[in-house]
């Protein structure tokens, strides 16, 4: 809020930024050409000219034919080398993995596969665009090979987020040019509450006669008295004949269920977080779901306009801590 | 000693240097190259500079290697300031020249104690460049030109290091990278060499600032013998009828007429009368017509042959004529000069009677070479000498040098206060000037006005091109003494003691070194060739590197069919050649973005020759789909082509891959497909 006062240079720069980002189109995967590489010399670039000019005035002083083969030779060289580093990013296809969901204040880590097409690419730095110019990650490509880097940020919010614009840069060979582009890739990412800490202990699971199995009908396929193999289930415990059928179709080994007829079912609710604002109850919901995950128990979550029914395992987790992230 | 012995010593420390860390061993690289980049000025610098930078570089590779922390600020500034101390006291002032190189020398080594950021290095890097430049200032030599370029290429490699931040690139992949940068600017670098314009200096250069110990307007003992080692060329001429003969070939240079004890000077031309004394110039014979190339010398004495009587003209300078008989330019030469004038070989000159201008040709120094002046007067004293006149005097004198045990020598060892006692009675060795010192001191203490003449004498004994070349080591000085009634006698006491040197005009040659000299003893003939073809290279160097210059440049354009050329045109042809490989370049970055994945494009060739025969595909196909629906659409005909994608598809995926598309296999695929014909339905 310190710099709430709007200056023009700084709208000029706002407006530059929107154009800037408007000539470059989400995409997850980015070919750099001319259209989308930058390259501008840097202060050690400057300082090389001056070093030059300061040679060459010297070589028409002193008359130093050497000294003119010195300078012209390192201003040759300065040249190559601004075609060189601009020739190190541009071909490289950029290309953006699926990431894995994260807690809010947790690290994003993105993994970016650079491609090249042709000769090894050296000193290439990626990083969010903006960061701090230390925090680069620098790898080298492979000649038609790949690479891949990782570049973190934290995970700023809940909810759907946009993944940030990163930048690619590199100043190989000699230093005297950075060439860079901008890349905004298309993925979204999927941030869930963070989860509250030290967590309050978990609301009292109430036994629902018979519930199990209706929620099970719903959500799962299976029929009823019988549930997918889990590992530890006793050889007794399988349906043979079901699981052959299962296993002709391409399914798994299937069990008996032992425990239709008594269930516990815990239900992680709204309500049960009086008193706290709807982050605070978010964030305690998405610990519970944690808690019960880890518990290995059989839960449901209930939001104001959003239920997610009775469930266990590593779905029942990713559609809960996916309701809380999405809720309104 | 065993083989084993000899060589695990090498393979401990190549093992230790392969595990030292990456920062380490890019910091001892860069100092190896600093090292090497410095090591040349050792000849130049005070020994403090070159203990300190040695300390110094070694203090900051220990470091390196133990990966301990740099010292401080004011450690640096401490010693910084002792270095300007030291320096201000070797020279007695921080600027020109040597103190220069030895402040930025200086400079150099203790920033790589301060090398912690990257600007840093880039800060040492230039240093560098500075520092092979001020090389340049001393000699232009092919070894040191060749010196200079393992330095930049060592910097740069450096440069490249900086830039490749992962994992540990190896020196052979860095300075592999430097060399091809350096080689496609190389093309850019001859360009501009040739088409730049040479213009004259932009402003006053000190008079050291020309490194080449050429003709000097102030001598002291052992100042020629510096010349001796620097074999450039100083002037070349041509006859346009028959060559003199050795003997006549004195370029005069500065005349030294003032005598301090220690150090020979010009003789002061304050006056009006002094200048407009009349030269009384009488020749005889037929004059020898010439052209001289002249190099620039910073001076502005022209070294012509004597006796050039009337003024040459020299496009862009005046030319007059002291009444000593030596030529002189309005302002320093700084560039190469070609003109044409004619000589009298056989000449008199000077004053016919005896007049107050000559006194100053017999006055001492009180208090110097007492020995001397105790040997002339017994030569005074002596009847057959007591009223010999100048003729008879200098005849003795150059008998006394042919039989008493003189010997010519270009390195006599260091000549005290007394040089001339040293050198007359003493040693009795010494080269040119020291014969030409004695002779003058003994003239005048015999109250005969003489004085020192410095110069070029002798040519190389061929031509090349019609050109014969004087070299700055055919620097020469004699004596010239007065006689009344015939002027000014020219006296070479040189000649007296090694005729050699003056009737075939050789040079002053240094001593051969360790290596010449063993070898010039094993086999006379291989030194001869080998030195044949030095020189060979040597002198295709000096002429299309070192003088390459306004005139090159502008036959150049002649020969490019521009009628009369001038530097502008030069500076639009090089402006025309700069763009002309700008565009050449936006044009390679062009072409490289339509550049694609190899394999893709085999691919889309495969494709596009299925597609004639109405087989449509999808980029995202594999080879394997394709050869599916080859099988499909053709049969048993379409048999050869679907090979040939299976093998593509090996090629690619399995586990024997190969890095690059296999071209005969496009080739193949694109003859086989153009076979195919559609199956009847």
């Amino acid at each position: 809020m310190t710099t709430a006062t709007i200056t023009p240079a700084g709208l000029a720069r706002r407006r530059f930024q929107q154009w800037v980002q408007s000539r470059q189109p989400r995409t997850d995967t980015l070919l750099l050409t001319q259209r989308n590489v930058y390259i501008l010399p840097t202060r050690a670039g400057l300082l090389f000219a001056i070093t030059v000019f300061v040679l060459l005035l010297a070589s028409i002083n002193y008359q130093l034919n050497l000294g003119y083969v010195l300078t012209f030779l390192l201003a040759g060289s300065g040249v190559v080398s601004m075609h060189i580093t601009h020739a190190t990013l541009r071909g490289l296809t950029l290309h953006l993995k699926p990431i894995t969901p994260v807690f809010v204040g947790d690290a994003v880590l993105l993994d970016v596969v650079l491609t090249s097409p042709g000769s090894a690419r050296f000193g290439i730095g990626l990083k969010i665009a903006g960061a701090a110019p230390g925090s680069a990650t620098w790898l080298n490509v492979p000649a038609l090979g790949q690479a891949t880097a990782q570049v973190s940020f934290t995970a700023p919010s809940r909810g759907r987020v946009d993944v940030p614009t990163l930048g690619a840069e590199t100043r190989f060979p000699l230093g005297l040019f950075r060439c860079w582009t901008v890349w905004r890739p298309a993925a979204q990412l999927l941030v869930y509450p963070k989860p509250e800490h030290p967590a309050a202990p978990l609301p009292m699971a109430r036994v629902v006669p018979g519930g199990a199995a209706q929620s099970r009908g719903a959500n799962g396929g299976e029929v009823e008295g019988v549930r997918g193999y889990r590992r530890g289930d006793p050889p007794k415990l399988i349906a043979w004949k079901k699981a052959a059928k299962a296993m002709q179709t391409g399914g798994d080994l299937v069990s008996r269920d032992t425990s239709t007829a008594v269930h516990q079912a815990l239900w992680l609710e709204w309500q049960q977080c009086g008193g706290l604002d709807p982050e605070a109850r978010l964030s305690r919901l998405s610990a519970w779901t944690l808690a019960a995950h880890r518990a290995g128990a059989e839960y449901g979550l209930r939001l104001p306009g959003r239920e997610v029914e009775l469930g266990g395992g590593d779905a029942q987790r990713r559609r809960c801590l996916e309701a809380l992230a999405l809720w309104q | 000693m065993t083989p084993t012995a000899a060589f695990a010593p090498r393979a401990s420390l190549r093992a230790s240097w392969q595990r030292l860390p990456r920062e380490a061993r890019d910091t001892l690289f860069m100092l190896f190259v600093i090292g090497w980049t410095v090591l040349p000025h050792i000849g130049h610098l005070p020994l403090w500079c070159s203990l300190l930078t040695l300390v110094v570089l070694l203090w900051r590779a220990q470091l390196a290697t133990t990966n301990a922390a740099l010292p401080g600020r004011w450690v640096l500034i401490a010693v910084l300031l002792v270095a300007a101390g030291l320096t201000l006291w070797s020279y007695r002032t921080l600027l020109g020249k040597e103190p220069g190189v030895t402040m930025v020398v200086v400079l150099m080594a203790l920033k790589t104690l301060e090398l912690r950021a990257r600007r840093d290095a880039f800060v040492v890097f230039f240093l560098g460049f500075f520092i092979v430049l001020t090389h340049f200032l001393y000699s232009q030599s092919l070894l040191v030109a060749l010196a200079m370029l393992v330095s930049v290429w060592g910097l740069l490699t450096s440069l490249v290091l900086v830039h490749m931040p992962v994992g540990q690139p190896s020196l052979r992949q860095a300075s592999a990278l430097a060399a091809r940068t350096a080689l496609w600017g190389a093309p850019i670098m001859a360009l501009m060499f040739a088409l730049f314009p040479r213009i004259g200096p932009l402003w006053g250069v000190p008079k050291d600032g020309l490194a080449k110990t050429g003709l000097s307007t102030t001598m002291r003992m052992g100042s020629v013998a510096e010349m001796a080692q620097d074999d450039s060329i100083a002037l070349r001429i041509r006859f346009d009828d028959a060559v003199p003969p050795p003997q006549a070939m004195y370029f005069r240079g500065p005349v030294l007429t003032t005598f301090d004890g220690t150090e020979w000077r010009l003789a002061n031309f304050d006056s009006v009368a002094r200048l407009r004394a009349p030269l009384n110039l009488s020749v005889r014979g037929a004059p020898v017509r010439y052209e001289m190339t002249l190099e620039p010398s910073r001076l502005t004495s022209l070294p012509l042959l004597e006796a050039t009587g009337t003024a040459p003209v020299v496009e862009g300078y005046r030319t007059i004529q002291l009444p000593d008989l030596q030529w002189l330019v309005d302002k320093p030469l700084v560039e190469r000069l070609r003109f044409r004038a004619e000589a009298w070989p056989a000449f008199g000159y000077g004053p016919q009677t005896s007049s107050p201008l000559l006194r100053e040709n017999v006055e001492l120094p009180a208090g110097y070479n007492p020995r001397t002046l105790a040997w002339a007067a017994a030569l005074r004293r002596d009847p057959a000498y007591a009223n010999a006149g100048p003729r008879a005097l200098a005849a003795m004198l150059m008998q006394h040098i042919r039989t008493q045990g003189f010997s010519y020598t270009v390195a006599p060892g260091e000549y005290g206060r007394n040089a001339v006692d040293e050198f007359w009675l003493d040693k009795r060795e010494g080269f040119c000037e020291h014969f030409a010192s004695a002779f003058v001191v003994i003239m005048r203490a015999l109250d005969v006005p003489a004085r020192i003449v410095t110069g070029f004498q002798g040519t190389d004994a061929l031509p090349v091109d019609g050109y014969y070349a004087v070299r700055q080591s055919s620097a020469h000085a004699w004596a010239e003494y007065w006689e009344a009634g015939t002027g000014w006698v020219r006296a070479d006491p040189t000649a007296a003691v090694a005729p050699d040197r003056i009737n075939r005009g050789s040079r002053l040659a240094p001593p051969p070194g360790l290596v010449a000299g063993a070898l010039g003893n094993v086999s006379p003939e291989l030194m001869a060739s080998l030195r044949d073809g030095w020189e060979a290279v040597n002198n295709r160097w000096n002429q299309w590197v070192l003088n390459y210059s306004r005139g090159q440049q502008i036959d150049m354009l002649k020969n490019l069919g521009v009628s009369s050329p001038s530097w502008e045109d030069l500076a639009l042809l090089l402006i025309g050649a700069l763009s002309s490989m700008a565009l050449a370049g936006a044009a390679w970055a062009w072409w490289d973005r339509r550049r694609i994945d190899p394999w893709i494009r085999q691919m889309d060739r495969l494709r596009a020759a299925l597609r004639q025969r109405g087989l449509d595909s999808a980029t995202h196909d594999t080879p394997r789909t394709l050869a599916t629906r080859v099988r499909a659409a053709f049969g048993t005909q379409g048999e050869s082509v679907a090979a040939l994608l299976d093998t593509l598809e090996r090629q690619r995926y399995s586990r024997d891959t190969i890095t690059r598309p296999d071209t005969a296999l496009t080739r193949a695929f694109v003859r086989a497909a153009r076979g195919l014909r559609p199956n009847p339905p």
